[in-house]
C-alpha cells in the first residue's frame, strides 16, 4: 500500500513542471543556486531542480553537470566546446533563455576565459543530477553524448520523458544520434503496445531504422513474450533478417579491408619485385625506405605548418606525395652506388648487406625524430564514404586504393611502352646480353633502383593515412611484401598485383574467420602448399630465361 | 702446416675457455656472471655450428635456426617451470593461474619428467624441420626463396608463441625457474658447471661437424652449394642430403637453445622474432661462412662486442651491427677467419699489379 502511494506522489512530481507554477519555482530555484546564501540552499536547489525536470532549465543542468557554469555581469552563462585560434570562445545564455550572446554590433560576443567567473558546484551536487543527465544530454551540442542519453532513455516508459525526447528528436540533426533517438522511442513504444498491430508496426519502425542495437532489442523483445507469441516471433524473425543483412554489409567490408591491404602490398612489392627481378637484389632495407617515405611526409607536414606557418591545409599531403617519392628515391639511388652495387647477382650477400642497412637506416630515424610521430590525415580524406548506415568506406582507404591503381598504371606504362622500360625488361632477361647490345646496364640498374625505392617511399607516405609513423614500421610490412614477390614470380607485374591481391583478400578474410595471427599462419601454409606446385611463382620464366 | 695452425688455435681455445676463465673465477679474478655470460656464448655458438653446417657448406640460407632454438629453450623451460610448480605445491604455473586455465595443457604433461623433456626437445625440432625441410625440398625451394619462406614461418612461429591461448606464457614468456635437477639455478658452481657443460657441448658439436664436413657426405654438402644441379645429374638424391643437414642444423639449435635457457633464466619469443633470426645468420657471416671455426668464432665476437658496446654507448649499437654487417658483406666475403687470407690476396694482388707496371 504504501509503494504505491509513493508512486503516486512520485508520478505527481514528474509531471509537475507540466503546470506552469513549476516555472515560477525554477526561477527561484535558478537564483538561489547562482547566488547561494549557503552551500545547503545551493544543494537544495539542484536537487528540487533535478526533481521538477523542467526543459528550460536543462541548459542550465547541464551547464552545472558538464563543469562549464560561469557568470558574466551576474548571469550565467556557458561556453562553447572549441575555443577559437585567439583562445576566446563563444557564449550562451542559459536561464531563462538559451541563446548565442551577441555584441553590440550583432556579432557573436568572444571573451577568454579569463573575462568570466567560475561557478564551482561541488561533486556532491553534481551527483545529484546523474538520474536526470540523460534527460538534458538529449539537448547537448555533442551528438556522441546525445546518442547516449537516446541510449539511455530506452527504458523508461513514463509519459513526460517520453514527451521530452520527442521534442529532442524533431530537433535532432545528426543522422547517428537520430537513428539511436529513434530506437529508443520505438522501444519505448514497442513496450507500451497494447495490440498486436501496434507492437508490430513499431517491430517494423525499429527493423526500418536499422540501428546497430535494433537485433539485440528485438531479440530481446521476443526472449520477453511481451504482448504475445505472435508479437514476439514476428520480432524474432525481424532481428534474424537484420543480422543477415548485416552479415552481407560485414563480408562487402572484408572484402573492401582485403583490397585496401592487398592494394597496400602491391603498392610495397611492386618496387621490391622491379628491383629483384632486375638485379637479383634482395632489398631488405625497403621497408626502410618506406619509412623513409613517411618521415618526409610527417617532415613536410611541420614545414608546412610550423615554418611556413599554414596550418589547416590539407596541401601538404600532396606536396608529400611527389616528395616522399624523390627523397626515399634517391637515397635508394646512393645505397645503389654505395652497395647494392658489389652485388649484382649475389642475393643471399645482398639479403644480409641490405639488413645492415636497414638497422642503420632504422636507428638514425629513432634518434632523429624519437618513437613515435603521426602524421595528421588531411581533412579532405577524413571520414568516409557512407554506401549504407552499416557500410561506410573510409575515404584513406579508397584514395590508397586509387593511388595504388594509378602507380601501377604509370609503372606498366613506364615498364612497357618506354625506352627504359624496354632497357629494364631486357637487362632483367639477360644482364651480359643486354651489355652486349650496348645498354649500359649499370646505368639502368641505378635507375631502376631509384625507382623501386621512391615507389617504396611513396607507400610510406599513403601509409602515414592509417597508422602511425615509427622507426621500425618498414619491418612490419617487408616480410609480407617479400611473399608477394616470391608468389608473384620474380620480376612481373601481373604475378605480383595478383598475389599482393590475393594475400591482401585471403589474409582478411581468414582473419574473419580465424583470429588475425591464425589468419597469417593459414596463409603462410598456404603458400607454401602453392610453391609445391608452383615453385616459381604464379609467373614463372619459360623456356630459356629460366636459370637452372 | 694448416693442421698445425689448427691444433695451436684448439689449443689456445681451450686453455683460455677450460682452463683459465675458470682459474680466474676461482682465484677471485672473474665474477660468476662473466662465466654465465660466456656460456651462454657458447650457446649460441653451438646454434651457429649448425647455420654453418646448412648455410656455409650447403648453401641453404635458412632464416628459421632462432626458431628451432627456442623450442629447445622452451622445452626445457617448461620442464623446470613445472618441476617449480610441483615443488611449491601448486598445479598449474602462475601464468596459465591468471589466464584462468584450470588443468594442465595436454602438452605440457610430459614436460614432467627429465628425460621425455631432452628427448622432446630434441625431437620436436628435429620433427618440424623434418616437414619443413620436405615441404620445401621437394618443391625444389631454394636460394632466396627458401630464406624468405622460413623467415616467414619463423615470423607465424613467433606470432603464434606471442598470444596466451598457446599457454606458452605470450609476451612475457616462460621465467623465473629455481633448480635443475634439484641442484639450485642461483648457485655459483650450478653456474660453473653448466658453463663448462656448454663448453664441453660446444667441443663436442664442433667435433661431430667437423667430422661431419671432412666425411663423404660433407663433401657432397659442398657439391650441392657449388652446383646443385651437377649433384643431381650424378644421381645424388640431392633432397635427402639437404633434408639431412638442415635436421642436423635444427638439431643443433635446439640443443644450443636447451643449455642456453638454465643459464639466462629466462625464454622470450624475443628470440625468435625476424631480427633475432637474421643476427644469427650474420654470426656466421661476420665469423666466416664454409669454415666451422669462423662460426664459433664470430658467435662468440658478435655477443661479446653486443654485451660491451650496449653497456658503453647503447645508441651506437645498431650503427655498429649495422656497418658490420654491410662492410663484411662487401669486403670480407669469407668474414674474420679469411680475414688474413683477403688482405693476402688483396696485399698479392697489388704486388702483382705493381710489378707488371714496372
Amino acid at each position: 500500500m504504501n509503494t504505491s502511494l509513493l508512486r503516486m506522489l512520485m508520478c505527481c512530481l514528474l509531471l509537475l513542471p507540466l503546470f506552469s507554477a513549476g516555472q515560477d519555482s525554477a526561477s527561484i530555484y535558478t537564483a538561489q543556486l547562482l547566488q547561494p546564501t549557503a552551500d545547503s540552499v545551493r544543494t537544495q536547489a539542484i536537487g528540487r531542480l533535478a526533481i521538477l525536470r523542467i526543459p528550460a532549465t536543462f541548459p542550465l543542468l547541464m551547464a552545472i553537470n558538464d563543469k562549464k557554469l560561469y557568470l558574466l555581469d551576474e548571469k550565467a552563462v556557458t561556453i562553447d566546446s572549441n575555443p577559437s585560434s585567439e583562445g576566446t570562445y563563444r557564449l550562451y545564455s542559459l536561464y531563462p533563455n538559451n541563446t548565442l550572446l551577441t555584441n553590440s554590433s550583432g556579432q557573436p560576443l568572444l571573451l577568454p576565459l579569463s573575462a568570466l567567473k567560475t561557478v564551482d558546484i561541488p561533486r556532491a551536487d553534481r551527483l545529484q543530477l546523474a538520474g536526470i543527465a540523460p534527460l538534458f544530454n538529449l539537448f547537448n551540442s555533442d551528438p556522441q553524448k546525445r546518442s547516449l542519453a537516446y541510449s539511455q532513455l530506452k527504458h523508461t516508459s513514463d509519459s513526460a520523458t517520453l514527451s521530452i525526447l520527442k521534442a529532442a528528436l524533431a530537433k535532432e540533426s545528426n543522422a547517428d544520434a537520430l537513428r539511436t533517438g529513434k530506437d529508443a522511442l520505438y522501444a519505448i513504444q514497442l513496450y507500451k503496445a497494447s495490440t498486436t498491430v501496434s507492437a508490430k508496426a513499431n517491430i517494423d519502425s525499429i527493423a526500418d531504422n536499422w540501428s546497430d542495437n535494433a537485433p539485440v532489442l528485438l531479440r530481446d523483445y521476443a526472449r520477453s513474450g511481451f504482448l504475445n507469441q505472435e508479437t514476439a516471433q514476428y520480432a524474432a524473425a525481424k532481428a534474424a533478417g537484420l543480422e543477415k543483412r548485416y552479415d552481407n554489409l560485414q563480408r562487402v567490408q572484408h572484402f573492401f579491408s582485403g583490397l585496401s591491404l592487398g592494394s597496400i602490398l602491391v603498392l610495397i612489392a611492386l618496387g621490391l619485385a622491379i628491383v629483384y627481378g632486375l638485379a637479383g637484389i634482395i632489398n631488405m632495407a625497403h621497408g626502410e625506405f618506406m619509412m623513409i617515405g613517411a618521415y618526409t611526409t610527417y617532415c613536410t607536414q611541420i614545414v608546412f605548418t610550423k615554418a611556413l606557418g599554414i596550418p589547416q591545409t590539407d596541401l601538404f599531403f600532396f606536396f608529400a606525395l611527389p616528395c616522399s617519392f624523390l627523397v626515399a628515391g634517391a637515397l635508394g639511388w646512393v645505397l645503389e652506388r654505395l652497395v647494392i652495387r658489389h652485388l649484382y647477382a649475389k642475393p643471399l650477400e645482398s639479403l644480409l648487406a641490405t639488413w645492415g642497412v636497414s638497422l642503420i637506416l632504422i636507428q638514425t630515424a629513432r634518434l632523429l625524430f624519437g618513437d613515435l610521430t603521426a602524421v595528421k590525415t588531411p581533412q579532405l580524406l577524413a571520414g568516409g564514404w557512407q554506401v549504407s548506415p552499416h557500410l561506410t568506406l573510409p575515404y584513406n582507404r579508397l584514395f590508397i586504393i586509387a593511388l595504388s591503381m594509378l602507380v601501377v598504371l604509370f609503372t606498366y606504362l613506364m615498364l612497357y611502352r618506354t625506352r627504359l622500360g624496354l632497357q629494364i625488361r631486357s637487362v632483367t632477361q639477360n644482364r651480359q646480353m643486354s651489355a652486349c647490345l650496348g645498354i649500359e646496364t649499370r646505368r639502368v640498374a641505378s635507375i631502376t633502383f631509384f625507382i623501386g625505392s621512391g615507389l617504396a617511399g611513396l607507400a610510406g607516405c599513403a601509409i602515414t593515412l592509417i597508422g602511425n609513423v615509427v622507426p621500425d614500421m618498414g619491418q612490419t610490412y617487408i616480410v609480407d611484401s617479400f611473399l608477394v614477390v616470391v608468389t608473384g614470380g620474380v620480376g612481373k607485374l601481373a604475378g605480383t598485383i595478383l598475389s599482393g591481391l590475393g594475400i591482401g583478400f585471403f589474409t582478411k578474410i581468414s582473419e574473419s574467420f580465424f583470429q588475425a595471427v591464425y589468419g597469417k599462419v593459414f596463409i603462410l601454409v598456404f603458400i607454401m602448399l602453392f610453391m609445391q606446385y608452383k615453385p616459381k611463382g604464379l609467373f614463372p620464366d619459360k623456356g630459356r630465361i629460366a636459370e637452372d | 702446416m694448416k693442421t698445425k695452425n689448427n691444433t695451436l688455435l684448439y689449443i689456445l681455445f681451450i686453455t683460455f675457455f677450460a682452463i683459465l676463465l675458470p682459474a680466474g673465477y676461482l682465484t677471485g679474478f672473474l665474477s660468476v656472471n662473466t662465466i654465465s655470460v660466456w656460456g651462454r656464448y657458447f650457446c649460441f655458438a653451438i646454434a651457429a655450428l649448425g647455420i654453418d653446417l646448412i648455410w656455409g657448406y650447403t648453401g641453404i640460407l635458412s632464416m628459421c635456426q632462432a626458431f628451432f632454438f627456442c623450442l629447445g629453450s622452451y622445452g626445457i623451460a617448461m620442464h623446470l617451470l613445472l618441476k617449480k610448480t610441483v615443488a611449491s605445491g601448486a598445479t598449474l604455473p602462475d601464468f596459465m593461474a591468471w589466464n584462468k586455465i584450470e588443468t594442465l595443457p595436454f602438452f605440457w604433461q610430459p614436460f614432467h619428467s627429465f628425460g621425455w623433456s631432452v628427448a622432446l626437445c630434441l625431437l620436436i625440432p628435429a620433427a618440424f624441420a623434418f616437414i619443413i625441410g620436405l615441404v620445401l625440398f621437394r618443391s625444389r625451394i631454394k636460394g632466396v626463396y627458401m630464406a624468405i619462406i622460413t623467415q616467414a614461418l619463423t615470423l607465424a612461429m613467433w606470432l603464434i608463441f606471442l598470444r596466451n591461448e598457446t599457454n606458452l606464457g605470450g609476451t612475457n614468456g616462460l621465467t623465473d625457474f629455481n633448480s635443475i635437477l634439484g641442484y639450485p639455478l642461483s648457485s655459483s658452481s650450478v653456474k660453473l658447471a653448466l658453463y663448462l657443460v656448454s663448453l664441453a657441448v660446444l667441443c663436442t658439436a664442433y667435433f661431430c661437424c667437423y667430422r661431419i664436413t671432412h666425411s663423404k657426405f660433407g663433401k657432397v654438402l659442398q657439391a650441392i652449394r657449388d652446383s646443385e644441379s651437377r649433384v643431381s645429374y650424378t644421381a645424388y638424391k640431392v633432397v635427402d642430403y639437404k633434408l639431412a643437414v638442415f635436421v642436423v642444423a635444427a638439431l643443433l639449435a635446439a640443443v644450443g637453445g636447451m643449455l642456453y635457457l638454465p643459464q639466462t633464466g629466462i625464454i622470450t619469443p624475443g628470440r625468435m622474432d625476424v631480427k633475432a633470426s637474421v643476427e644469427m645468420v650474420m654470426w656466421v657471416a661476420l665469423g666466416g661462412r664454409g669454415n666451422l671455426k669462423g662460426a664459433v668464432i664470430g658467435a662468440l665476437l658478435v655477443n661479446f662486442l653486443y654485451s660491451i658496446c650496449t653497456s658503453l654507448f647503447p645508441d651506437s649499437w645498431l650503427f655498429i651491427l649495422g656497418f658490420l654487417f654491410v662492410i663484411t658483406v662487401l669486403y670480407f666475403d669469407k668474414g674474420f677467419m679469411g680475414l688474413g687470407d683477403t688482405i693476402r690476396q688483396k696485399f698479392s694482388a697489388a704486388r702483382l699489379k705493381t710489378s707488371q707496371t714496372h
